[in-house]
């Protein structure tokens, strides 16, 4: 995907029919996390999230302070994988759920035949590890695990995944420390004896 | 098998790793000149755990205020800070 020429080279959009489909997937430059108002609707988002977080919390007895975290969490992951507007996979991927990729992968490996798997794998890896360093190769594979649904692409598509992910993540640090400051300041405020 | 990969070329890579090497905060602070690609992805992977890291430790502390506030009164307050700056 040749995205970063997209964007100012028009030679680029003539490269046969297949460049102008691509166009429209392309990914948002990652300047969008940057901006003011991609945070004020992500922390306005995720706030509405924690009240919902907070009243199932409160109706469910078996509420612990590390489940209520955990929703926390998953909250504002699935918030920022909406912000993303769908058009990043690791944003697809929070949003299909993690519960559904366990369960593809578990048949995957269930289909595999059991008593081949060791000479499978590694004429596989033979033939499609192409000339790159091992070390390369390795370090990806973690970089692919880190990133949601990014496990098996290729090298440009994961890195520009990891571009935006990055990016997505420090906007989300950022919202949610905002929120923190703000909500502790509110709760000294109104500790206080009026 | 060629050297040559269908559609993705040795420039693309290298243009894509210095664009992620341009996110990670070291260079971004310190300009640093151009690394290997392994540094590059090391890094990456660094940061990304270190981001999660801080939203999981961002997720604890908001889910402790949370529980003890009034959420409705805080939001009020909440949206009226972030549309003040």
């Amino acid at each position: 995907m040749a995205i970063s020429n997209a964007a100012g080279d028009p030679a680029a959009g003539n490269e046969g029919g297949g460049e102008r489909k691509r166009k429209r997937r392309e990914d948002p430059p990652v300047a969008k996390w940057r901006t003011e108002g991609e945070q004020k609707t992500y922390s306005s988002k995720l706030i509405e999230a924690i009240r919902r977080v907070r009243r199932s919390s409160a109706a469910a007895a078996a509420a612990t302070d590390h489940s209520r975290s955990r929703a926390v969490r998953v909250a504002a992951d699935r918030a920022l994988a909406v912000a993303a507007r769908g058009r990043t996979r690791w944003s697809r991927a929070i949003l299909s759920g993690r519960k559904l990729k366990l369960w593809v992968r578990a048949r995957a490996c269930r289909r595999k035949p059991l008593g081949n798997i060791t000479a499978a794998s590694a004429s596989y890896s033979h033939t499609t590890r192409k000339s790159k360093p091992p070390a390369l190769e390795r370090k990806a594979r973690v970089l692919g695990r880190l990133v949601p649904g990014c496990r098996k692409l290729p090298l440009p598509t994961l890195l520009e995944e990891a571009s935006d992910y990055i990016a997505a993540l420090e906007m989300q640090v950022r919202a949610m420390s905002a929120i923190a400051e703000i909500l502790s300041a509110a709760g000294v405020a109104a500790a206080e004896p009026m | 098998m060629s050297s040559r990969r269908s559609r993705i070329s040795e420039e693309e890579i290298t243009e894509l790793i210095s664009k992620l090497q341009s996110l990670l905060p070291e260079t971004r602070s310190r300009g640093a000149s151009r690394a290997s690609a392994a540094k590059v992805l090391k890094e990456t992977c660094n940061y990304i755990k270190s981001l999660h890291r801080e939203v999981d430790d961002l997720s604890d502390r908001l889910s402790e205020l949370m529980a003890t506030m009034d959420v409705d009164s805080a939001q009020a307050e909440i949206v009226r800070s972030l549309f003040r700056s």
